[in-house]
Parts: C-alpha cells; sequence; structure tokens
C-alpha cells in the first residue's frame, strides 16, 4: 500500500469525527443561524437573526462579561501556573507530594469544581458562616458577594483553580526539556535572574505556555456550565445567553441561538489568532 | 437544499445505524384490542424524557413505575432527566428537520403549556389515541382545566398526569406573620429589605410569580383570559414593571442578581438568605422538610386573592419508535394505583388528574385516608382561591417582557 494512501487511511477516524460530528454540526448551525428551518416555515436564508443580535444591548453586555472572564482567568492562571512550574522544577524535599496535590485538581469534574466554590464563597457558604462564628458579620447579607456577583469572581476563582495545573503541567514539561543550561549561561555572562527568565527560559518556554493558555482561553469563552452555575441573571456569558436563546419557546429565536454560537465560535477564533500574534511579537519567538 | 438534509439524515444514520422502529406506525395501534397492544409493547423499551430535579419524584419513576413496567410487561423504562423539557421539545424538532420520521429518541414528555404549544405548532405530537387507553375513563376531560392546556386545547395530543398549584413556604420560625396577598407580599418586602427574591423568567416557577404580579397589577385576571391582546397588554405591563422595580433594591442582593433556577432560590431559602421559597408543586414542600434539607418548621399556604393552578401532562412525538410501550406506560400513570401511590405524602404528594369519583371504592377510600404533610398545604385549601393559568402568547409576552424591562 503506498504511504500516502495508508498515512489517510490511519488518519481516517480523527477526520471522519472532525469532518462529520464537528465541521456537520458547525454547518447545521451556520444554516439555521441564516433561518433555514422548513419545518417551521422558514426557508429564505436571511441574515437577520445575526442583525438582531448584533443590535442588542444585551449581546454586547455579554460579549464584554466573557472577555472579562477568559481574558482574566487565563492571565492570572498563566502567571499563577509559570510561578509554580520554576517552584516545582527544583529539587527539594517532599517534591513528589507537592507534584501530585498540584496535579490532583486535573481529574475534578469542571461541575463539582463548581460546587465546591458554591460551597466555599456564597453567602451562606464556610467562609461566610466561619465570619459569623468569629463575629465578623451578622446576616448572609453582609458577606462579600463573591459568586452571583457583577464581577464574575465566584467563576474566575473556579477558572484559575482548574487551569493553573494544566497550563503548569505542559510548561514544566518544557523547563525540564530545556534544562537549566541556557539560564547558567546568561547568569555567567551577567544576567540577573529576572533578566535570564525574561530573555533565555520565558521565550523558550513560550510556545507551550502560549499553546496552553490559548486553549484555557478559548475553553473559557466558549463554556456554558460554570457561569451557568456562578453567573449573574444578568447579564449572562455569552454561551448562557446563547443556551437561553435555543431553549426559548418562541421558536423563531432559535436562529439567533446558532448566530450567537457561530459568533462565539468566531470571536474566539480571532482572539486565539490575535493573541498568540501579540505575545510573539512582545515576547519573540 | 432538502438534498443537504436528506444527506445529514442519511449520515446520521449510517453513524447511529438502524434501530428497530416496532411500533413507530401510530394509525395501527389507535383502536387496536388493549391485550394486543400490551403484547406488541412486551420486552421493548420506553424513553421517558422529563424534570429530573426531585430525587423523591425519580425514585417514584424509576423505582415505582420502572418496577410495574419491567415486572408485569417486560418493558424497560428509560427516565432521562432533563433540567427543562424545552430539551425534549428541541430534541424531537432537531429529529424532524433531520427527516428521522419513525425512528426518534423520544417516546414519551412530561409536558404543559408553551412546550406543549410548541409541539402542536410544530405538528411533533402524535394524537388521537387516549380512546384506545382503558384507564382513559378515569378522566374528566369534560373538566375545562383538563380539556385545555394553558388555553390550547388538548384534543386527544397529550394525557394528564398530575394537577398542580402554586404555594408559598415559610419558616415559621423565623417569619411569624407572612404576607397573605401579593399587596401584602410588596410591603412586606419593603420592610424587610434583602430577605425576598424570585427566580428570573423564563424559569417555570419565576415566571408564575411575575404572573401573580401581572394579575395583581390589572386588577384581576379576568380581563387578560382569551387570546393575547396586545393593546391590554400594553396598558398592563408597565404597572406589573414598576411594582417588580420598585421592589428590585430591596430584593436580595438589591436585586442586582436573580436566582436562575428554582433549585437555588430553594438553596438560598434553605440556608436562611431568604425567607421564603415557593412552587407550583407545593408537595415539593413536604419532600424538601423530608429529606432534611429544610427544617419542619416550615409551613405553606396559598395568597388569599387566589393561586395560579395547573395540569400537567405526558405526551408521545409522532417520531416514537415504541408507541406501543408508550402507551402502556400512559395507561399505568394514570391507574388508581399509580395515581395513589404518587399522592402518597412520603412517595410525592401531587395531587392527582383522574376523576375520584370513577376510581374503585376501596381505592378512594385509601385516596380519602392519606395523610396530609404539616409543611404542605392541603390542595382542597388552595383550591378555595385558584386563578386560571394564561394562554402561552400571554406568558412567552410577560416572560420576554421582564427580561427587557425588569432582568436587565
Amino acid at each position: 500500500m503506498p504511504g500516502g494512501a495508508r498515512t489517510f487511511l490511519l488518519l481516517a477516524p480523527a477526520l471522519v469525527v472532525i469532518g462529520v460530528l464537528f465541521l456537520g454540526g458547525l454547518g447545521v448551525a451556520v444554516l439555521r443561524s441564516v433561518g433555514y428551518m422548513p419545518l417551521i416555515g422558514l426557508t429564505d436564508p436571511s441574515l437577520d437573526a445575526y442583525a438582531a443580535l448584533l443590535s442588542n444591548r444585551d449581546f454586547y453586555r455579554s460579549l464584554a462579561l466573557s472577555l472579562h472572564i477568559s481574558i482574566t482567568s487565563t492571565l492570572i492562571a498563566s502567571v499563577i501556573a509559570v510561578g509554580a512550574a520554576l517552584l516545582l522544577r527544583r529539587g527539594f524535599a517532599g517534591r513528589g507530594i507537592v507534584s501530585f496535590l498540584f496535579q490532583l485538581n486535573l481529574t475534578v469534574p469542571h461541575l463539582v469544581g463548581a460546587i465546591g466554590i458554591l460551597y466555599l464563597f456564597s453567602q451562606s457558604g464556610s467562609f461566610a458562616r466561619l465570619g459569623y462564628q468569629v463575629g465578623l458579620i451578622d446576616q448572609p447579607g453582609q458577606f462579600p458577594a463573591l459568586v452571583y456577583d457583577p464581577f464574575a469572581v465566584g467563576i474566575i476563582l473556579q477558572y484559575v483553580w482548574k487551569e493553573v495545573p494544566f497550563i503548569g503541567l505542559v510548561v514544566l514539561a518544557q523547563m525540564q526539556g530545556i534544562g537549566a543550561d541556557y539560564e547558567a549561561a546568561a547568569r555567567s555572562l551577567g544576567a540577573r535572574p529576572w533578566q535570564a527568565f525574561r530573555h533565555v527560559l520565558l521565550p523558550l518556554i513560550l510556545p507551550g505556555l502560549l499553546a496552553s493558555s490559548a486553549i484555557v482561553f478559548a475553553f473559557t469563552f466558549g463554556a456554558y456550565e460554570i457561569p451557568a452555575l456562578l453567573g449573574q441573571s444578568h447579564p449572562q456569558a455569552l454561551p448562557v445567553l446563547a443556551y437561553r436563546l435555543f431553549t426559548d419557546v418562541d421558536l423563531a429565536a432559535r436562529p439567533q441561538a446558532m448566530a450567537a454560537s457561530i459568533l462565539i465560535a468566531a470571536i474566539s477564533g480571532v482572539m486565539v489568532w490575535a493573541y498568540v500574534a501579540l505575545t510573539r511579537r512582545r515576547v519573540g519567538g | 437544499m432538502a438534498k443537504s438534509i436528506r444527506l445529514a439524515a442519511a449520515l446520521g444514520l449510517m453513524l447511529t445505524g438502524p434501530v428497530a422502529g416496532d411500533t413507530a406506525d401510530g394509525d395501527a395501534l389507535i383502536g387496536q384490542d388493549w391485550d394486543t397492544i400490551i403484547e406488541m409493547a412486551r420486552g421493548g423499551e420506553v424513553n421517558w424524557f422529563l424534570w429530573g430535579g426531585s430525587d423523591t419524584i425519580n425514585q417514584y419513576v424509576s423505582e415505582y413505575l420502572g418496577g410495574i413496567l419491567e415486572d408485569e410487561y417486560g418493558i424497560t423504562l428509560n427516565r432521562v432527566g432533563l433540567s427543562d423539557t424545552v430539551e425534549a421539545v428541541n430534541i424531537v424538532l432537531g429529529e424532524a428537520e433531520a427527516g428521522v420520521t419513525e425512528d426518534g429518541s423520544v417516546d414519551l414528555i412530561w409536558i404543559n403549556g408553551e412546550n406543549f404549544r410548541t409541539m402542536v405548532q410544530a405538528d411533533l405530537a402524535w394524537c388521537g389515541y387516549p380512546g384506545t387507553l382503558p384507564n382513559n375513563d378515569l378522566i374528566d376531560w369534560d373538566n375545562p382545566s383538563i380539556a385545555t392546556d394553558f388555553g390550547v386545547p388538548v384534543d386527544g395530543c397529550e394525557m394528564p398526569w398530575n394537577r398542580a398549584q402554586f404555594a408559598i413556604a415559610y419558616d415559621s420560625a423565623r417569619t411569624e406573620m407572612p404576607p397573605r396577598t401579593i399587596a401584602e407580599l410588596i410591603d412586606w418586602v419593603d420592610a424587610n429589605p434583602g430577605q425576598f427574591t424570585y427566580p428570573a423568567p423564563p424559569d417555570f416557577n419565576g415566571s408564575v410569580f411575575v404572573r401573580h404580579v401581572f394579575y395583581h397589577a390589572a386588577g384581576g385576571v379576568d380581563a387578560l383570559l382569551g387570546p393575547f391582546d396586545q393593546a391590554l397588554y400594553d396598558e398592563v405591563a408597565p404597572r406589573a414593571w414598576e411594582i417588580l422595580n420598585a421592589m428590585e433594591p430591596h430584593l436580595w442582593r438589591e436585586g442586582q442578581t436573580y436566582p436562575t433556577s428554582i433549585t437555588q432560590l430553594d438553596q438560598l431559602f434553605a440556608n436562611s438568605e431568604v425567607a421564603f421559597s415557593f412552587n407550583y408543586d407545593p408537595s415539593q414542600f413536604g419532600l424538601a422538610v423530608e429529606s432534611g434539607l429544610w427544617p419542619e418548621t416550615v409551613r405553606s399556604y396559598g395568597f388569599a386573592d387566589g393561586t395560579i393552578g395547573n395540569t400537567n401532562y405526558t405526551l408521545i412525538p409522532f417520531n416514537s419508535p415504541n408507541k406501543a410501550a408508550a402507551l402502556v406506560l400512559q395507561n399505568l400513570l394514570i391507574s388508581a394505583e399509580a395515581q395513589l401511590e404518587k399522592a402518597r405524602p412520603e412517595v410525592w404528594g401531587t395531587v392527582p388528574a383522574i376523576d375520584l369519583g370513577a376510581v374503585p371504592d376501596e381505592i378512594r377510600a385509601e385516596f380519602d385516608a392519606l395523610p396530609s404533610h404539616p409543611s404542605v398545604v392541603a390542595p382542597e385549601v388552595l383550591a378555595e382561591a385558584a386563578l386560571p393559568e394564561l394562554q402561552a402568547e400571554w406568558i412567552a409576552a410577560i416572560e420576554q417582557g421582564w427580561i427587557e424591562n425588569v432582568g436587565r
């Protein structure tokens, strides 16, 4: 069997999954977003759904909220993850245990993490109860609003908690592959620790950091469940808004739901591209 | 375009593989001898999509109903829990669009109101079969609150399962004098800031709470009955939004956010963050107390100016492949025995949808002897001041109006 055909055959299962399930789903979503739903009498494709969405103030508030959630979470998680990786690559007593604990929450599902955040940080959660016990607050309402709050603190906490080990492990693996020789060389030539990190190590770990944080960004931008569980009733994160439109009793709102989903995919694609381009230029690949 | 949809449907079939659609042909079942239908259903399965937010209801469905289906008919009941019934509607709608006309994944949906209207509007319901069910004799189709579902005629497209009427729950150990009317509630919220909230519509229970305020703003429900009237809506709605917006700064979290589900409101109530919860199905209060989530001092009541009631149903989609098994399940659901079991406070405690005048005497006696749960207001008491539901167009308009004028 010629090599090309064999490669193609071996790739076929993956291509079928991507082609049929992902691109197929995307295609149907595009069809529906332009209002092609023969079953309920919509047979003239149009861009009405996009126009309605883009002229809706709620859409922009949701967009701003989603951008805030994913940019802030990605930024905080990346900084903490790189810091943690720098510490973990050194040898120290108990490193095995610390590394294990660091990776532990990779196995915890997002939903379970969200319930944990709710138990700890809600106004009747563990910290509020502790505050009540030591006399800091008299009733639940006095505890600061950290979930269902306008700044999405609970959502960001959940994402940071969950994504730090993910980025951290990728970056750590890369640091270990690089070894300490390059930094040692920079230091022997007079670079200070920060300079060695900024101009030698950071550009070297950049590919891993970029890839993992771009995944985190795209995921947090498009994910539904955490903002649905820990978010405010209004404004809603974009995916939550899209789902609300999708479950609207009025069937005519379905095209708008699909348009919102297509826009989420498009915006997150553009953002990831811009993020990679920008960081490459600033840090120097 | 039609070609691409046929292609998508063909691809879908290739991926899932053909599944035997034994009893997808509904016409062959209507009027068929009941024993024959049971034989057609035997050994098969039935996929029931229903709201899954209550462990006790789930247990009744999976263990009691599922047990009878398994033991007596050899039918496997697959309970598919939903957080919102519209999810099941979307599945059937998507299948219909993809041309799946007899191999659908949904055999039965617990449904009413707007979702029923959607199913009828898109011609997705299988109709005309109720006379085939032996237990159809227990249903009083002359009762308008059963023969119409939120103003939409049922017309043999669904079978009643439960009746429900909205009630309010409070903790008698914390709140001595709960407000007895919507007007009193509005004053109570002013006097007790931060202690009240309601789930944001389109949540089912939040939506019905907003309708109570809407009725209050309209000066009674009578004018609102009948088809949607834009002029009347434009007259009443601003008054309702004014009341709710005036309430907002005194709500939980100063009204900056609302719970997004009744489950969230129940948790706030359980944690003493708010003083009231409410539910379209008051038996839920008893279940929450029995499961230890709420204190035993919880009591419930209806407003003196009335609370809204409805009937809920089960519906078989047009493309259900297991219609015979779905019929057997529906017949079981409205049997006197299953309705009695469901009426027991420790099981579910919901109000039967069958006509108690038509059930056998010994079962009637058991219904009469049912103990009531101290936390659940008696259905007879609630029924003294019952308000009808509005037609689905009204409800959709009020929900949308709330989102635009109050929720943002």
